[in-house]
């Protein structure tokens, strides 16, 4: 048999107990005016730490470039991503940051940044010479190695859930993102995204991309 | 030549026509509604000074009666919860508490008095649910009658009557009026009663003759059963007029008018006086130092003899071991948390779906609903919003609280909405029955389980399609439902085959504990401490 169970660090259990008696404190209602958006909310969805989850859609958030994030978190808020009904996963992640303020997005971003990442586990398969031909036309903007270029607005797409870069593929071809008249990076690469004519071409791609992790 | 009808097929055809409930008694076996029996395990008392310890995910019904029943055999309970407050989908909302839902929370502002409370999750306990009913008479949590069916109420469609709502009574005795018309002609026919006796026909007969209220001529000419259209006391009462049939058959209703208070949501039914979180707030009360809030669990590892849990409060970070760890986190979000299950286990979490409901209620002015002789019971619509609850208590006192939309498995029209489109559509919709709705209605709130912030759901979804489990789910589910390592176990609605329901819940953790006494019992037969 082994001890009891071992608190860690025990401060929390006695600041609950001390602070106020566990009724009081299960009924004490939180002030939405004041609660900031915490990175918790984003870790219902996302995982814990940002480490994505499939299951509700959402992707992995920590090693996402900070302008990047910042740059969708916008686009999300200010009706450009995730507007379409149809769409449940960018439609809920629109409700989660549509009255996000400046302050509370610095504080999301800076939050999100000391996540560690973990590259993805890879879930497609294809042909990588193929790929690896395709990904040609990706180069110049995400870079040969798909680290990402801030100048273009393109991110990193190396490591990353490859499930949830299919889907964006999809939207982008069908014109659920990047159709916004406003979204110009979104514009680029809808435009891209056209290069790929076919799920077989997609799944190519991305076999290429998991490899350059 | 015709076939004859079987008695089979005679039952079958009664328990269509809506005397379902005898169908369902004589046939058990079919296991349409399951049997629940007082199953509270039995857990033999830990020794003081070696106990034990059980890490609790999550404090909704599973984990609170996780916690209670093992803190009684003298186990190390601690219970780890995410949200603000104890309950989880057990969820009764009065003035001042929040909604935490995802981009749209909320504050109640309901006025302030014990009557004014809305069940936003659970909100009826059907009687043969022995298992919650023995927790609420040990935890003194008083109980009053829920009323489901409500002959007064309404059944409204747009495809029927041109949209005009009917008394519940109205819709119920003239299609069963017709029915039975049918039925006693066809009996008559000679080739039906092959399969009876003279003294069983006749028995059938009559009850077919009664079930609708015939006249001479086994003819169907109304019944006052749906009441008088004048008259009936002082002066002699005048019959109201038969609503045709046609006009019925153009309803969904048809199909369930006669059925929607069978099986678990048939009387009796029972609500906690004052809110279903009495529930929690009575377990509450055995276990208010062992429960943790704003613990949001980032890890669950297993390890050679145990579990490490590991959680973020207030911005930092804790780990914690213990001997075992009942975890109620819904699998959508488990998907979401570093774990080092195995293999299997992890394809069983990934392969369940979020379930979906939504509900939506409206302090109201004045109790209309009393002055149309409804006191309690729903109203159907064909609408987005399906139902309209009328309080089954607080009768007589100056408002209410209403519920104004309810839809358990679906309600994403909803969801997607803003909360002011949500409230107008509600408004709109309810008026096709309550024509002074709009001026009635004040103070609404709405609850989106699929958005609600540590849930983003309601119950499990483990089939694909309608027909029944598949071999494969079949074999994800039991997966899921043995311990992963000896040492961590899934509880909550969610492993169970009756989703949706505190009595799963309440079954699971004790499934859960029967097994982890049951391997203890095998493993520590011997004093000490096994070596290799
Ligand atoms: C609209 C609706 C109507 C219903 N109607 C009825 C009814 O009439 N009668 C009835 O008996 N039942 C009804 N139910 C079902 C009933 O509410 C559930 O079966 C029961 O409450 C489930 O309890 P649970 O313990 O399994 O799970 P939950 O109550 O879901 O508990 C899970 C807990 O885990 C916590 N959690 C999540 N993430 C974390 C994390 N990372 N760390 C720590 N904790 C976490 C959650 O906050 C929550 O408290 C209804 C449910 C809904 C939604
Ligand atoms: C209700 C669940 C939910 C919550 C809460 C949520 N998200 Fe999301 N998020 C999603 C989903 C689902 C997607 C994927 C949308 C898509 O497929 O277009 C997403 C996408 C994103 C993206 C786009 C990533 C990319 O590579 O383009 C960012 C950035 C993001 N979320 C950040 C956040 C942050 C920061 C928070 C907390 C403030 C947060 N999310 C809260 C569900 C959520
Ligand atoms: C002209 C430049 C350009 C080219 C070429 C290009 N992209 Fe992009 N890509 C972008 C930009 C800019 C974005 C960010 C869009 C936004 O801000 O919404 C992006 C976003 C993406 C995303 C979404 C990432 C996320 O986190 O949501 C994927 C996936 C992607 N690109 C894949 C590709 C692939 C595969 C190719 C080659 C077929 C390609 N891109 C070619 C510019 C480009």
């Amino acid at each position: 048999m082994r001890a009891p169970a071992k608190i860690l660090m025990f401060a929390i259990i006695f600041q609950s107990a001390v602070v106020a008696p566990a009724m009081a404190q299960q009924y004490s209602a939180i002030d939405t005016n004041i609660q900031p958006l915490s990175n918790k909310i984003c870790a219902t969805c996302h995982g814990a730490y940002g480490k994505g989850n499939a299951v509700v859609g959402a992707p992995s958030l920590a090693g996402l470039e900070s302008w990047y994030l910042r740059a969708q978190l916008i686009k999300f808020r200010d009706s450009m991503r995730g507007i379409q009904k149809d769409y449940i996963p960018g439609h809920e992640m629109r409700a989660a940051v549509a009255e996000m303020s400046e302050a509370e997005m610095d504080g999301v971003i800076a939050s999100i940044g000391t996540w560690d990442s973990q590259p993805s586990a890879t879930t497609v398969s294809g042909d990588a010479v193929r790929g690896a031909e395709l990904y040609s036309n990706c180069a110049a903007c995400h870079g040969v190695s798909a680290a990402g270029n801030q100048a273009l607005g393109a991110p990193g797409l190396a490591g990353r859930d490859d499930w949830y870069l299919r889907r964006q593929l999809k939207l982008f071809q069908s014109g659920y993102r990047g159709e916004h008249p406003e979204d110009l990076a979104g514009a680029q690469m809808r435009a891209a995204a056209k290069l790929l004519e076919s799920d077989q071409d997609i799944n190519d791609v991305l076999v290429h991309i998991n490899s350059l992790n | 030549m015709k076939k004859l009808v079987t008695r089979r097929e005679l039952l079958g055809l009664i328990a269509v026509t809506g005397a379902s409930g005898a169908v369902l008694n004589a046939s058990s076996a079919l296991d349409i509604v399951p049997n629940t029996r007082l199953d509270i395990p039995e857990i033999p008392f830990v020794n003081p000074s070696n106990r034990p310890s059980v890490v609790i995910l999550g404090a909704g019904i599973s984990g609170l009666t996780a916690a209670y029943e093992l803190r009684k055999a003298g186990y190390d309970v601690v219970i780890l919860e995410a949200a603000a407050k104890a309950g989880g989908r057990n969820l009764t909302v009065r003035s001042g508490d929040v909604i935490d839902e995802v981009g749209n929370p909320q504050v109640c502002e309901f006025d302030d008095e014990p009557h004014m409370y809305f069940n936003a999750g659970p909100a009826r306990i059907p009687s043969t649910h022995r298992n919650l009913l023995h927790y609420c008479r040990e935890l003194g949590v008083e109980l009053e009658i829920f009323i489901n069916e409500n002959k007064e109420a309404y059944y409204q469609d747009d495809a029927m009557l041109g949209g005009k709502p009917i008394k519940n009574t109205e819709f119920t005795t003239n299609a069963r009026g017709f029915m039975s018309e049918i039925m006693a002609k066809s009996f008559n026919n000679h080739e039906l009663d092959q399969p009876f006796d003279e003294w069983e026909a006749e028995a059938l007969l009559g009850a077919i003759r009664s079930f609708g209220d015939l006249s001479e001529g086994d003819l169907y000419k109304g019944s006052t059963r749906s009441g008088y259209a004048k008259g009936g006391y002082l002066d002699h009462g005048v019959q109201k007029d038969m609503v045709a049939f046609r006009e019925l058959l153009k309803s969904r209703y048809m199909n369930n008018a006669l059925n929607a208070n069978e099986g678990e949501t048939g009387p009796v039914l029972f609500q906690p006086v004052g809110g279903m979180d009495n529930i929690v707030k009575g377990f509450v009360r055995k276990l208010e130092d062992k429960i943790h809030y704003n613990v949001m669990v980032s890890s669950v590892q297993l390890t050679d003899d145990g579990v490490d849990v590991a959680y973020e409060h207030d911005g930092l970070k804790y780990k914690l071991q213990a001997d075992y760890c009942l975890n109620s986190i819904p699998t959508h979000l488990m998907t979401g948390i570093d774990n080092n299950f195995p293999a299997e286990y992890t394809e069983a979490m990934n392969y369940v779906r979020r379930g979906e409901a939504y509900k939506s209620a409206f302090q109201t002015k004045e109790r209309f609903w009393e002055k149309d002789d409804i006191y309690g019971g729903i109203t159907w619509l064909n609408q987005p919003i399906q139902q309209i609850w009328y309080p089954s208590h607080g009768v007589f006192k100056k408002k209410g609280v209403i519920l104004s939309a309810y839809d358990f498995g679906g309600g994403m029209h909803f969801t997607r909405l803003s909360q002011e489109q949500r409230l107008e559509a509600a408004i709109k919709q309810g008026e096709k029955v309550h024509p002074d709705y709009r001026g009635q209605v004040e103070k609404g709130i709405t609850i989106a389980w699929h958005r609600m912030n540590h849930m983003l759901g309601c119950a499990a979804r483990w089939q694909r399609n309608r027909s029944g489990m598949t071999h494969e789910e079949e074999r994800l589910f039991h997966t899921l439902r043995q311990p992963a390592g000896g040492r961590h176990y899934t509880i909550g609605d969610q492993i169970t085959v009756h989703s949706g329901w505190q009595e799963s819940a309440i079954l699971s953790a004790h499934w859960a504990i029967a097994d982890m006494v049951s391997r203890r019992a095998g493993s520590s037969a011997m004093p000490g401490q096994r070596i290799s």
